[in-house]
């Protein structure tokens, strides 16, 4: 046999199985039958992040109510979590298992940029649905497949100076920020209102997320004679800066980002400290405990289906990722379809849930502008102090 | 810049380093071995604590010593279920070890008290403070701190010089086999090191705990400064290492102040230039090679 035979021995079988494949696939509604649509979620249950699974959780919450009702058109809704231990090769894993293995329709929620990130080219090739990933930076933007629901940090930085500034009257503002994209991209937000109002940022001081000692810093911010300080970071550096802060004899008024909004937790962790010097922090969910009908059918229902699990601001993030999913399921009716689900995504405008209110459309995925911001009360309730508010500045 | 501040704050954490630094020294002078569990180790010894203050109800002082004689047994049983075992184990080998009951312990402790941060309170508050000098605050956490380091640094000097177990510790790490042949029973030697640096890894633990936060990885970052204190010191020196600790904190507070974003990495600049002067440690007297 000749080289040529080998090759085309070789080589025919192949094709055929190639092409035999892209034939299937194409023919294949991928994620759903005529009983389930399957859905995902990845999520550090375990590792230095486990705080945020609860997220992932959360989802699980409406989808139990959702199939407790008798699913949706006829289907109900298996649902899938991966712990990805906030590390993103584990996540990779995680996403691939449930696309490739478990044939999930759509994903919701994911905490975690680098986690994001790690998969939003894979989940976009293989034009999976993906709803409200949990970061609010600008790395994905421009990604037809997915719509974001976490406020951008531009905005978030934007809207905290400006209550500090405009409402509080504060004049001498500074920055302690975690030093990666997160914090660069709300100090853009800081710099952009206090230029506004023809002021200066006093100093903007990094942390790592590994460091424990943080005197020198504080020490820094204290000698800027700042009357607030903006701070976004991770809650263990949030703690620390300001159990240094009080052991230095400086108080400022600290405003902290929304993934900082667990009053219960962070007090727990600050010895009381969070509710004592009154922390503020953005919001973009009603209050926890807020006495409204759907808040309240959530809440009852947590306590039926999900007992063990604690009544937090991460655990209702889940419900939030989750509804729009819901609501486009509904929607679409029973002939399904990923182009369906997708077009009803698009045609969001103005509805809201438990979170902010949506508007995308075909063009526009971007999260909503408008914040809330939080201050902690003495017993660690919640205080709105700024209700929902647009950030009109432009992006950058 | 607040000099004053600076320097309190520097050094009260340095003395952290510096203490946490001495439970490494103390293993590494009789064995040789450098302990990646230590953190871990002081970790799980401090979760005892919590979990004692916490669930139980008991008061501060009775979780304290129930965590010290913890830490001990703690020590003992790594000692005599992990490292003796090994048969003839290089120096290498019984680091990897090391790291192994670092993961280990890592993993028990995220399974029994999960990964979420919790506060851990000493008697002596980072909120209530002192006025020394005008504009210099200190707050009752660093007096503790200075007096704790003081009160075991003196007493580990006394130990080491002028007891027997303290001399029979030196001639372990001097000579395993001379220390045999005069009668010091070297494995019991090597399990009481074990227990001593455990009990010291805890005290330091619960001090940093204290200032910061409880969570399973809190001493993974304190524990590579103490372990840069113990090489800037001569990883066999005393005094050495609390010196060391000392420059750790004030190299970090000083040009953490002046360049914030270089601070996680300067200390250990400086440490490296050192050594290549002095490759045996600013405090040995000179460097030992046994054959």
């Amino acid at each position: 046999m000749n080289v040529k035979k080998v090759l085309m021995v070789l080589l025919v079988p192949l094709l055929v199985l190639v092409f035999s494949t892209v034939d299937g696939a194409a023919q294949k509604q991928r994620g759903f039958d005529d009983k389930e649509i399957r859905v995902g979620q990845w999520g550090p249950q375990s590792g230095p992040a486990a705080a945020w699974g609860a997220v992932a959780r959360g989802s699980e919450l409406l989808f139990d109510m959702v199939n407790e009702e008798g699913g949706i058109h006829g289907r109900q809704i298996k649902y899938f979590i991966r712990d990805d231990q906030y590390n993103p090769s584990q996540t990779m894993a995680g996403v691939r298992d449930l696309v490739d293995r478990q044939d999930v329709f759509a994903f919701v929620g994911g905490v975690g940029t680098a986690c994001g990130l790690a998969v939003q080219n894979y989940l976009r090739q293989n034009k999976i649905i993906w709803i409200g990933v949990c970061t609010g930076a600008r790395d994905f933007q421009n990604n037809p497949w997915l719509w974001q629901m976490w406020p951008d940090y531009f905005d978030e930085g934007a809207i905290l100076t400006k209550h500090a500034v405009e409402n509080m009257g504060f004049k001498k503002i500074a920055y302690l920020y975690q030093n990666d994209d997160w914090g660069a991209d709300a100090m853009d937000g800081v710099k952009a209102v206090l230029k506004k109002n023809n002021l200066e940022l006093l100093d903007a001081i990094p942390v790592e997320p590994t460091e424990r000692d943080l005197s020198s810093q504080v020490s820094r911010l204290q000698a800027t004679g700042a009357e607030a300080v903006i701070g976004i970071m991770a809650p263990t550096q949030a703690a620390i800066a300001l159990r240094t802060a009080v052991s230095l004899g400086f108080k400022p008024q600290w405003l902290h980002s929304y993934n900082l909004c667990d009053f219960g937790m962070m007090s727990h962790i600050t010895d009381g400290l969070w509710a004592k010097e009154g922390v503020m922090t953005a919001a973009f969910t009603p209050p926890i405990d807020a006495d409204t009908p759907l808040m309240n059918k959530y809440r009852e229902a947590a306590a039926r289906l999900a007992p063990d699990e604690r009544w937090g601001i991460f655990y209702l993030a889940g419900v939030v990722v989750a509804e729009p999913l819901v609501w486009a399921l509904k929607e679409v009716g029973p002939n399904l379809s990923r182009e369906a689900v997708r077009d009803a995504l698009n045609s969001v405008t103005n509805r809201q849930g438990v979170g902010p209110v949506l508007t995308w459309t075909e063009d526009n995925h971007m999260p909503p502008r408008k914040l809330q911001v939080w201050q902690c009360g003495p017993n660690m309730e919640t205080i709105v102090v700024q209700d929902w508010i647009e950030n009109d500045l432009p992006r950058p | 810049m607040p000099f004053g501040q600076l320097l309190i704050e520097g050094l009260a954490m340095g003395a952290c380093y510096g203490l946490f630094g001495l439970a490494v020294v103390i293993i590494y002078r009789t064995s040789e071995v450098i302990n990646f569990a230590a953190g871990t180790m002081a970790v799980f010894s401090t979760y005892i604590a919590f979990h004692m203050i916490t669930f139980y109800g008991h008061p501060f002082w009775l979780a304290f010593l129930f965590a010290l004689i913890f830490a001990a047994l703690l020590g003992m049983f790594v000692e005599f279920f992990f490292l003796r075992p090994a048969k003839n184990p290089t120096l290498l080998g019984l680091i990897v070890i090391t790291i192994g009951v670092q993961l280990l312990f890592g993993g028990l402790v995220c399974w029994k008290w999960t990964a979420d941060q919790q506060a851990f309170t000493i008697p002596f508050s980072y909120q209530v403070i002192y006025e020394p000098l005008p504009g210099v605050f200190m707050s009752q956490w660093a007096v503790a701190v200075f007096v704790i380091a003081a009160v075991i640094v003196t007493l580990l000097f006394f130990f080491f010089k002028y007891t027997k177990l303290g001399t029979a510790m030196r001639a372990t790490q001097q000579n395993k086999h001379a220390a045999k042949i005069v009668g010091i029973k070297t494995d019991r030697i090597f399990a009481f090191s074990w227990a001593f640096s455990s009990v010291i890894g805890v005290t330091s633990a619960m001090l940093i705990s204290s200032r910061t936060i409880l969570d399973p990885e809190f001493m993974m970052e304190p524990f590579l400064r103490a372990f840069a204190a113990a090489v800037l010191g001569g990883l066999m020196s005393v005094p050495g290492v609390l010196l060391g600790g000392g420059i750790m904190g004030l190299i970090e507070n000083f040009f953490g102040y002046a360049m914030p974003a270089w601070k996680p990495i300067t200390a250990f600049v400086v440490i490296v230039l050192v050594l290549c002067v002095r490759p045996s440690g600013l405090f040995a007297k000179h460097y030992v090679k046994k054959v």
